[in-house]
């Protein structure tokens, strides 16, 4: 079907004044490219995105999108959420739905649109709310389309365009508009815009205009270890250079400018009840090691505090002052940094707060474009009596953070020190390989059944340990359910969990876990052999194959480092047949080892090494990675051919 | 609604004016708020806590009592608890949240009274701080919801906590139910009600622990109200006080030492099995002599009641744009086929929006218009479209699995929460139809309704089971080569079918996807995808087909040992702890088989194969079949199938039914041993 040609609808409208008129085809879906369909789920058929900066203290976003939804895997498209809260309110929220044809079947109605809390699950209050409009339809392909308008009186954040932000998600034609009043400057950063993509500056009535359009964007396919997509697609991020929130001025040209003026609000929130500033001064008195001073401060800390977030309004950027975290116990990030600021103070080590995007999936922040890209605040104390320069960095909202550590939570990425002048960004602790570490010997003890039963001692350390860390706290019941749950294993009954910290004198903080199982059936018997894979736990599948040609880089983000032994201990009636060649790798995507010998004592011992770094390669790698793990996966799965010398 | 003829109760059971408050013999309560003492306090800390939990209640204690007010009643909830917090891990549990209900007609549930103390023992000196309101928040859930949370203050490693509340609610109908187990363990919980009366409740308890007290008493019961008096002016302006004297039934249980619940893998809901009491109003009657104020229905005037709700019988009486469409339907003759088609009609012109009600949201024509709708809007407006195609159709309400099980023994309408359509066919047979999932064929309903059973309305009224028509079998039929190197390759053609089907009926590429991610051992075959079927019925079984193979060694062996069926496994065991506290619920029961057929190269023998097995779970639970045979010359065939039979297994059938799967999948794993001759 073909869209009604404008003239016809200008005719026809002024006819038909008794019916409603009929309103213009739009998004007729035989209009689509068919390159646009492949490997789509959802096609992005217009997306405009206006913003308009009023003043540095207001801006207001209008979204218009249309979204044709190909299948049931594509209907996340049919609905919207629009968010506000005390400092974002909605101007109006309109949609729209059409059919194959690009027939309108309905538009939104107020009474369509749903208003929920939206909690996050951990916060004691939030202002935080959306609205959601969901027009999912029964018959694919259909499209929808929606319109809404937020202003907000939060100007710290500008949009940050990004028309194809996952895979199996295609563009026909994305805009977005930027328009700023006379006497503001907006600043951007482009990413991997198409070539011919260029940005249109205007003036119009004394404003500055700025506008980007992409067309024609296909699918990208979901690849194994390939950068995350929003990396690899088109995105133009913008932020204010001045800005008002609830009249705290601020500029923002660069990295010290958001510094101070985050410093500025929550300056002068640090007394402490007099009492509290003697006690941390006992509390140190006598101790002149520098390190000790502040793990005694920040073990007070742990001990009396706890995380409770309150989110309303500028309390999301304010700290509330630190003599109510020191009467009740508790605050949310900010409040508890400021709070352990203060108490350091009080013993006399000077500490900063730094700015920083939590999460253990988030990536580094856009290090050369300054904008507020953070979520969170932890507490950095350099060290003055060191012999080359250190810093201690303190995670404020975990009573059992080990002192020092960032994990993955935190650490491997840039934070914004928080400072009177201005602060700079500093890297915070890089976890890599080394300190990654899974180190396991198991104690394996096999009957001439195939039966089996197992003790097993692992180590893990540094980001290795952040995954464990949990378990340690939880009642005895659920850390055996929970280790049960992870192993890797078709057949067995956990006997014994056991959970052991390294000391808090180690260099990355690590996590002994003791298990103890009952493996039956381990070793099948078939005929006078039995068989078992003396690799019990670590085996590393290789990554699917791609369909059709790479695309993305190879990305390895994660260093890390393993080392398995493996006792094997027979009876008398079984023998190695043969042992399985030793096998070494040695590649630019990793090292491995594995080898068996059999030891004097008639027990059999299996060592494999794995070490893989942090790195990143160019597509045309992807083979020789791809048959590097393969060779991995084969090996860790050699199995022992064992006879039964009295059969 | 009733209200006036409460009042006429009132006055007939003879209203005494202010008297004495008569004092009941009531036991005393387990817990004193606000008055821990140190030596108590240094004995609860001294008391290792059940399995090292993070924190314990110590006690958790709740009344609920009916009072009079202004013109009528209202329920007092009391509650107060004590908590021990022994590490940071169980600090979540100093925030408290309850969530308030209100409407229009009736007002709103209301809080007061809080406090709270935190507790810490440091010698012999007890500290005692206090909750301090600004610490109370609230926020609006939805319509009819409020959240207030509140967070007790400086709570550290062995802090004592203790709060108490009481909430004040005008709805009658809904007596406090009360949980004895929470998700850390529970030394003392504790629960009272006391009912005039002239009130009378039925009670729903579920346990899998005994109860150490569950009493029975009665009690002297006096309450003073309001009624306002008319100045036959046409407005109240005055009120009377008036007391009321009569005997309270009194119940109380005791749950001891309850350890933490934790959900546990093969569950409905945790509602179901979390040990709790539950209320249902059954009868509000001052006067013996007169009829009651309140009634619970029979089943016929529950109907009753449903038809002449608006969203429900004034849904189902309402035409739809799609009548005319339904009643042509009736030419087809056979009542089966021209159901689905009745059903098919739906599916193509409304989708689900994924909300389990039994009430319509919006007059048929609306939601033909929008395209989606609730439950009820579908399975309503199925149950129209039936009767118009000229079926015997009627609603059958249901509880769906995540909202609990549903008893027999009073009429109850609040236990349901879902309608599907049930139509009666001819030599008694019966279908149960449900438009809110297309995938899944006519007659079988979605996974969540499978719950026990539902309640059919209309002349026919009774009790029907929703036991599954179908099982989740997975089929797996594999024609492989071996390669001297102990490489396999060949074709994979692996079924879905019943329940199996609706979750796999998916595009090519994202099932070929998933295979792959369950076998990434495998190297499928990259030739051209087969174009994307044309959109299946959901009437037919999903298959995968695959052309596949497994890397042997890099030379030819003299000696090939080989798992192939645990190679194309899809079995897993579901049960990994080794006990469990409570029954094990399979919505469906689940079916997987293998069928191989294996071309050895040539010269290549097998030295020995397994033993062929069959097991079998006691009561005819279920059966694990394995065999190995010799087809010919360089030919085996191998065959695995496990079936089990039924969806339920107690938790003393539990370690049969997991050694079932340790047997099975170690079947599975023995190897085959190949030599060439």
């Amino acid at each position: 079907m073909r869209l009604i040609p404008a003239f016809a609808l200008t005719l026809l409208f002024p006819l038909t004044t008794l019916a409603a008129p009929a309103p213009a085809l739009k998004y007729a879906v035989a209009e689509l490219p068919a390159a646009l369909r492949e490997n789509a789920h959802a096609v992005e058929r217009r997306h405009d995105e206006l913003l308009t900066v009023k003043s540095a203290a207001r801006t207001v976003e209008t979204v218009l999108r249309a979204t044709t939804i190909l299948d049931e895997a594509g209907s996340r498209w049919a609905s919207e959420l629009v968010y506000y809260s005390s400092l974002n309110r909605i101007s109006y929220f309109r949609g729209a739905v059409y059919d194959a044809s690009g027939r309108q079947l309905r538009q939104l109605r107020t009474q369509d649109i749903r208003d929920i809390s939206l909690s996050d699950g951990f916060s004691l209050a939030t202002d935080a709310r959306g609205r959601v409009a969901d027009l999912s339809q029964p018959t694919y392909p259909y499209t929808v389309e929606f319109e809404y308008e937020v202003i907000s009186d939060n100007p710290l954040f500008y949009s940050n365009w990004k028309p194809q932000p996952v895979e199996q998600f295609s563009v026909q034609e994305a805009t977005f508009t930027v328009v700023m009043p006379a006497g503001l400057a907006l600043r951007f950063q482009e990413q991997r815009l198409p070539a011919g993509t260029a940005l249109a500056q205007s003036t119009v009535a004394g404003q500055q205009v700025y506008a980007w359009r992409v067309q024609n964007l296909t699918a990208l396919d979901e690849e194994a270890d390939a950068p995350p997509v929003s990396e690899l697609t088109p995105a133009v991020y913008t932020a204010p250079s001045e800005f008002e929130v609830q009249g705290h001025a601020g500029k923002l040209n660069s990295w010290a400018d958001l510094s101070r003026w985050t410093y500025e609000l929550n300056a002068n929130r640090a007394t402490l009840p007099p009492a509290l500033v003697a006690g941390m001064q006992a509390l140190v008195a006598g101790e002149t090691d520098e390190r000790a001073r502040i793990q005694k401060v920040y073990k007070f800390l742990q001990a009396n505090t706890r995380y409770i977030s309150v989110q309303l309004g500028l309390g999301g950027w304010q700290t509330f002052p630190a003599a109510d975290v020191a009467a009740k116990g508790y605050g949310d990030c900010k409040a508890l940094t400021n709070y352990c600021q203060a108490l350091l103070s009080a013993a006399g080590i000077t500490a900063h707060a730094a700015l920083i995007k939590a999460g253990s999936d988030e990536h580094d922040i856009r290090t050369d474009f300054p904008s507020s890209q953070f979520n969170h605040v932890v507490l950095c104390v350099p060290l003055t009596q060191a012999a080359k320069a250190d810093t201690v960095w303190l995670e404020c909202t975990d009573q059992t953070n080990p002192f020092g550590y960032m994990g993955g939570f935190t650490g491997n990425r840039h934070a914004l020190l928080l400072l009177p002048e201005g602060g700079r960004l500093v890297p915070t602790p890089r976890y890599g390989a080394a300190e990654n570490r899974r180190q396991r010997h198991a104690d394996v003890y096999l009957d001439a059944n195939g039966n089996a039963t197992a003790k097993l001692r692992t180590l893990r350390t540094g980001l290795e340990y952040d995954a464990v860390a949990g378990l340690a706290g939880l009642e005895l019941s659920e850390q055996k359910k929970r280790v049960g749950n992870r192993l890797a294993l078709g057949n067995f009954t956990l006997d014994k969990v056991a959970f052991r910290p390294l000391p808090a004198s180690a260099p990355v903080p690590g996590l002994v876990e003791t298990l103890a199982l009952t493996l039956p059936g381990l070793a099948p018997p078939s005929g006078k052999r039995v068989f078992v894979t003396p690799n019990l736990l670590s085996r590393l599948a290789a990554p699917a194959p791609a369909v059709g040609e790479r695309q993305a880089d190879i990305w390895l983000d994660y260093a890390f480092s393993q080392l398995d032994t493996v006792q094997l201990h027979l009876p008398a009636s079984l023998q190695p047949e043969h042992l399985p060649a030793a096998v070494q790798l040695t590649t630019p995507f990793g090292t491995y080892s594995s080898q068996l010998l059999a030891l004097p004592n008639g027990s059999i011992r299996y060592i494999r090494r794995l070490e893989m770094p942090r790195t990143r390669f160019g597509r045309a790698e992807y083979p020789a990675y791809l048959e590097f793990r393969r060779k991995v996966s084969a090996a860790d799965k050699a199995q022992l051919v064992l006879v039964k010398t009295d059969a | 609604m009733y209200l006036s003829l409460l009042y006429r109760g009132l006055l007939l059971l003879g209203l005494t004016g202010p008297a004495a408050v008569s004092l009941a013999q009531a036991q005393e309560a387990p817990i004193k708020f606000g008055k821990l003492d140190a030596r108590e306090a240094a004995a609860l800390l001294a008391q290792p806590t059940p399995d090292s939990a993070a924190a314990e209640v110590l006690c958790d204690f709740g009344q609920s009592r009916i009072k009079g007010r202004q013109d009528g009643f209202e329920l007092r909830f009391e509650r107060t608890a004590r908590l021990l917090i022994r590490r940071s891990e169980g600090y979540d549990h100093a925030t408290v949240r309850v969530v308030l209900y209100h409407d229009q007609e009736n007002g709103r549930e209301k809080i007061s009274q809080l406090k709270g103390f935190t507790y810490h023992l440091a010698g012999t000196q007890l500290s005692k701080e206090p909750l301090k309101t600004e610490a109370v928040f609230s926020r609006k859930l939805d319509e009819h919801h409020d959240e207030y949370a509140f967070t007790l203050p400086n709570v550290r490693a062995g802090a004592i906590l203790e709060f108490t509340y009481l909430l004040t609610s005008p709805f009658l109908f809904n007596l406090q139910d009360w949980r004895f187990q929470q998700d850390i363990p529970v030394r003392w919980s504790e629960y009272r009600v006391a009912i005039p009366a002239f009130y009378s409740y039925k009670e729903l308890t579920r346990t899998y622990l005994p109860f150490a007290v569950n009493e029975t008493g009665i009690e002297p019961y006096t309450t003073s109200y309001k009624q306002s008096v008319d100045t036959g002016y046409g407005s109240s302006l005055e009120s009377k006080n008036l007391t009321l004297s009569t005997k309270a039934l009194t119940r109380r249980w005791v749950l001891k030492d309850a350890p933490a619940f934790r959900p546990e893998t093969h569950m409905s809901t945790p509602r179901d099995y979390v040990s709790r009491v539950d209320f249902e109003l059954e009868r509000i009657q001052f006067d013996q002599n007169n009829d009651p104020q309140f009634q619970v229905g029979s089943w016929a005037q529950i109907e009753k009641q449903l038809l002449k709700h608006e969203d429900f019988g004034g849904f189902l009486g309402r035409d739809s744009p799609l009548k005319a469409a339904a009643a042509a339907l009736a030419a087809l003759p056979e009542p089966v086929a021209r159901a689905k088609a009745v059903r098919q009609l739906l599916l193509g012109a409304v989708v689900y929006n994924g909300t389990p009600t039994m009430y319509a949201s919006a007059a048929p024509r609306r939601v033909l218009e929008l395209r989606q709708g609730n439950a009820a809007d579908l399975n309503l407006l199925l149950i129209a479209l039936l009767k118009q195609a000229g079926l015997e159709a009627q609603p059958l309400l249901l509880s769906t699995r995540t909202h609990g099980r549903t008893q027999t023994e009073l009429p109850v309408l609040s236990q349901f929460n879902y309608v599907v359509a049930h139509v009666a066919l001819p030599d008694a047979k019966e279908l149960l139809l449900d438009a809110t999932d297309a995938n899944l064929p006519a007659g079988l309903l979605p996974e969540n309704c499978l719950n026990h059973q539902g309640r059919l309305l209309g002349p026919n009224g009774r009790w029907v089971s929703l036991a599954p028509e179908a099982n989740h079998f997975v089929y797996t039929q594999a024609k492989l080569a071996l390669a001297p190197t102990g490489g396999l390759s060949g074709t994979i053609r692996q079924e879905y079918i019943g329940y199996a089907a609706a979750e796999h009926r998916q595009p090519v590429a994202a099932l070929r996807q998933q295979w792959q991610k369950r076998h990434p051992d495998w190297q499928l075959d990259q030739s051209k995808l087969p174009p994307a079927a044309a959109a299946t019925s959901a009437e037919s079984t999903v298959a995968l087909d695959l052309q596949a193979r497994l890397a042997g060694a890099e030379a030819p062996v003299a000696t090939i040992y080989l798992r192939p069926l645990q190679a194309l496994s899809e079995l897993s065991n579901p049960f990994r702890s080794a006990t469990r506290i409570y029954p094990v619920d399979f919505a469906v029961a689940p079916r997987l088989e293998q069928y191989l057929e294996l071309t050895l190269p040539p010269g290549y023998a097998a030295s020995a194969l397994p033993a062929n097995v069959q097991l079998a779970l006691p009561d005819n639970g279920g059966r694990f079949i394995f065999n190995a045979t010799s087809s010919g010359p360089e030919k085996l065939t191998l065959v695995s199938r496990l079936q089990l039979n039924k969806t339920r297994y107690s938790a003393q059938e539990y370690e049969a039914l997991r050694e079932f799967y340790v047997k099975a999948l170690a079947k599975i794993a023995e190897p085959i041993v190949l030599q060439r001759r």
